[in-house]
């Protein structure tokens, strides 16, 4: 089975929130405390004397082994066969909460109406060979999204790079 | 249609998938919540703007965009839109308006201007624009028709100052070459918030394993990537930058050539900086000598290297011209200036991008020469400014509006007006008070506009049209994307219409805008025309690139037609020609009498990703990721007054205080606390003197001043 994530550089990520809002333009989050399926989160630490700040812009991370998934009582999230993305059905959901104890990443939210609902990694965009939105604006690309064994592979020739380079001096790909 | 064709359809239109079948088109549009002037791609359903992103082929943002960018459904949607031309019935400041139409606004503003110039003469009356930038050569060009030498702009207080400084050194300004260069020195810039979509030059130079000097108080992002940061005290980078020169001339490792063929006043300088030992440097900073040793051997070693300034953060203090002509002096002092990879010179046009062009930009909106007019505004103040910089000084006009001195000053047109921008904001709004006629221009009905006797609709760029051209000479020209919010209209237009009613007898304006940008590009055979026919614009090409190291044909537009070390200009004018370094005018060490009550350093304005100005307050989306005022303050400060995260907080300094929320954070090392401006109910810029400004440019020292926090203790301030 096809599994598509994203995948995120924590070293490019400056915390300019711009993946949040855009994933609210995308969704039409608005009105008071409109949810936003991404958020980012400030890390701080002082190492010696070196102050350190660090951000963090995390989703559902569309689990291959789901949990919210199993707990749903009603079986209204599923995992799409066609790229692994985990969505809601929401006509079925009971606003249980279930999903939000289990989700390790706090991913689902509920709106107005009761009901959950989360990111759905823009699957009909990726299907439109547009990228999700969050993706599709971040600043210095440190969000990516697509199949999970080429995001692996392009970070490891990244790092594999990194390491060449400090071998072997400056060289070109 | 099947049910299940139904369902497909929802779904893509629910996607916002653009194409027949969901009927969700992508028009180009320009972003103007700030001057970046990025491409946005506007996904229209039904004449509504459903999705902003950016536009891939602009080469200006590559299809990034930031988080102002994309809240521009709910900023151009926004319910404090103003719909139509508003007459104030209730007290000035009151927000008692009721609708008139256009061209009963436009007439009482062309009756009353024209009584007042009458009665005191054109200057009395003031032309003002604050950002984006895209209407100023018509203003200008208005003010002027009208006779008043009053045309002035927020760069009173934004980026001017480091052209002004750059002028006096070199004749010139530059742009770091950042493809080319193998060594960045950052002075205080965060281009990761100011201009997100652009700063992938700086992950890119990473990538490439160019070296990082970082500059400046602020932890960023690009200060955990450097090689090196820096970290000094506010308001000392002038002695930082003559460190630097100590080092760089004590170790040789200056280029001779340059300095000895190119450059004025260096025994001078030389002398000078021999005092600032990296012994005296690192007090001064509160870096260690190595670190300066370090930055200085990385930044003059390491060949090309350039340097970045921010818009103004170097030169917002009280010291800031000087200060920034100190940092700058180092790219001629390494033989960085106009070569691949150093700082480029590449003529600025139409309000000031480096595209290289000819234009007459400066023919078409100086109609008139500066003797045929009044004295401008700050002119007596700040002579250097006024003669380099052809604009009056902003800063000035709140006193000569309450002085009447040296003439009195009756009226302002405004284009957006934001009184919280001046330095003592509270006396800038008491003086609009004193107005005896005030028109503000606006998207919004701001706290200034409620001053306003007539507030006027502006549209925003997505419902007018807009030429951007830049720096890489992609060249394109917007259709209204959307219809006018309300009976709002583009500003250009609301300019031509008000000259007309003037009677000003202006046969180009009154032609249009169109009309108006063919005749300032016409030296490079420009015409909107031709742009026209590519919607989704076009490189403009058959242009030689500008190349480096002019100098050496023309020379330099200085008095000695060499870099000055030592500015003959500021000789003449009476002020230090060396890039002297002063202390910020309050500090630790300038006025420790102060400092015993106010121990704390206050640096204003660094840029917020989600906030732009005040601009950005209002919208619900950026307003949601910072809703409170806030004030960073370091763990230790906040720890030894007892402050806990988002506790209540009062902000002082001598002349006054705000109640606002502690941020604890290693964003700002100790000793500092760094406050975001303009936010309505707790405005920074009250707790700074009208007249703390640096003494060459004007500007205001929003960088460095001393302060205080306490733990609110529940009540008043």
């Amino acid at each position: 089975m096809m599994q598509y994530g994203f995948s995120f550089d924590i070293s490019r990520c400056t915390g300019c929130m711009a993946c949040v809002i855009a994933c609210q333009d995308q969704n039409d989050s608005e009105g008071d405390n409109p949810p936003s399926f991404r958020y980012v989160i400030k890390y701080e630490k002082v190492q010696g004397t070196n102050p350190l700040i660090y951000f963090f812009s995390i989703s559902c991370q569309h689990c291959g082994d789901a949990p919210c998934i199993m707990v749903c009582p009603v079986r209204a999230i599923k995992k799409r066969d066609e790229d692994g993305v985990v969505v809601i059905d929401r006509d079925l959901c009971i606003g249980c909460h279930s999903c939000e104890m289990a989700c390790p990443f706090g991913a689902p939210k509920f709106q107005g109406d009761g009901r959950m609902a989360k990111c759905d990694l823009c699957y009909t965009r990726i299907e439109k060979n547009m990228k999700p939105a969050c993706v599709r604006i971040c600043p210095t690309g440190a969000l990516g999204a697509g199949p999970i064994e080429e995001l692996s592979k392009k970070k490891a020739e990244k790092a594999s790079f990194v390491f060449l380079t400090s071998l072997v001096g400056d060289y070109h790909r | 249609m099947s049910k299940g064709e139904d369902a497909s359809i929802r779904r893509l239109i629910k996607a916002k998938i653009p194409g027949k079948e969901t009927g969700i088109e992508i028009k180009k549009g320009l972003c103007s919540i700030c001057n970046a002037q990025c491409g946005i791609d506007v996904y229209v359903k039904d004449g509504r703007l459903i999705k902003t992103e950016g536009t891939l082929e602009n080469p200006v943002n590559k299809g990034r965009l930031c988080v102002k960018g994309v809240s521009n459904k709910q900023y151009v949607y926004h319910r404090e839109r103003i719909r139509s031309p508003l007459l104030r019935v209730g007290e000035k400041g009151s927000d008692r308006f009721v609708p008139i139409s256009w061209d009963e606004a436009l007439d009482r503003i062309a009756l009353r201007l024209n009584e007042i110039k009458e009665e005191s003469g054109p200057e009395s009356v003031v032309f003002f624009t604050g950002f984006p930038k895209w209407l100023r050569p018509f203003l200008k060009r208005l003010a002027h028709n009208f006779g008043s030498p009053n045309y002035m702009s927020e760069s009173s207080t934004c980026y001017l100052a480091t052209v002004l400084a750059n002028r006096l050194t070199y004749g010139c300004s530059f742009v770091p070459d950042l493809k080319n260069t193998k060594c960045i020195l950052n002075w205080s810039s965060n281009p990761y918030y100011s201009s997100a979509p652009q700063a992938i030059n700086f992950v890119e130079a990473l990538e490439r394993g160019v070296k990082i000097i970082d500059v400046g108080p602020l932890n960023t992002t690009l200060s955990r990537q450097a090689d090196i940061h820096l970290r000094i005290r506010p308001g000392t980078s002038g002695a930082l930058a003559l460190g630097i020169a100590h080092v760089i001339i004590e170790e040789d490792l200056y280029d001779r050539e340059f300095v000895s063929n190119w450059t004025y006043g260096f025994e001078e300088y030389r002398a000078y900086v021999k005092e600032y030992t990296p012994e005296v440097t690192a007090k001064i900073t509160g870096l260690a000598p190595q670190e300066i040793i370090a930055g200085a051997r990385l930044y003059a070693r390491t060949k090309p290297a350039t340097i970045v300034t921010s818009a103004s953060v170097t030169v917002h203090h009280t010291n800031g011209v000087q200060n920034h002509r100190a940092i700058t002096a180092l790219i001629g002092l390494t033989g960085n200036f106009d070569r691949p990879g150093g700082n480029h010179v590449v003529p600025t046009s139409y309000y000031h991008r480096a595209t290289g062009f000819d234009t007459r930009e400066e023919e078409f909106e100086q109609t008139k020469n500066w003797e045929e007019m009044a004295k401008r505004i700050g002119e007596e103040e700040y002579p250097v400014w006024s003669r380099f910089i052809h604009e009056a000084q902003a800063v000035s006009l709140p006193f000569q509006i309450m002085s009447g001195k040296p003439y009195p000053v009756r009226a302002l047109v405004g284009f957006g007006v934001n009184y919280r921008m001046w330095p003592g904001s509270d006396f800038m709004k008491k003086s609009l008070e004193r107005l005896e006629f005030f028109v503000d221009v606006d998207l919004f009905m701001t706290d200034t506009a409620k001053f306003a006797d007539i507030v006027l609709p502006a549209s925003s760029s997505l419902e007018r049209s807009e030429l951007s051209i830049s720096p890489s000479r992609y060249a394109i020209w917007t259709e209204p994307v959307i219809p006018p919010v309300g009976d709002s209209r583009s500003d250009v237009d609301i300019i031509i219409e008000l000259s007309k009613r003037l009677n000003l007898n202006d046969p180009l304006l009154s032609k249009g805008h169109e009309a108006c940008l063919d005749f300032i590009f016409e030296p490079s055979n420009i015409r909107i025309e031709e742009i026209k026919k590519h919607p989704g614009g076009l490189i403009l090409g058959g242009f030689p690139r500008t190349p480096y190291e002019k100098y050496k044909k023309t020379g330099f537009s200085t008095p000695t037609g060499k870099m000055e070390f030592a500015s003959v200009i500021l000789r003449e004018a009476g002020y230090d020609p060396l890039p002297v370094y002063r202390e910020p005018k309050y500090s630790p060490i300038s006025t420790p009498h102060i400092a015993a009550m106010y121990p704390l350093i206050l640096t204003t304005g660094a840029r917020l990703p989600m906030y732009m100005h005040s601009r950005m307050y209002r919208v619900p989306w950026t307003r949601g990721l910072r809703p409170d005022p806030m004030v960073d303050i370091n763990p230790k400060d906040g720890e030894e007054r007892g402050i806990k995260q988002n506790e209540r907080v009062v902000l002082s300094t001598p002349r006054g205080s705000i109640m606002v929320k502690a941020n604890l954070t290693e964003y700002v090392p100790p000793g500092v606390v760094n406050m975001y401006h303009g936010f309505p109910g707790a405005d920074v810029n009250e707790l700074i003197e009208p007249d703390y400004r640096d003494p060459i440019s004007g500007y205001p020292g929003y960088k460095s001043l001393l302060c205080d926090i306490r733990k609110s203790n529940g009540g008043d301030l």
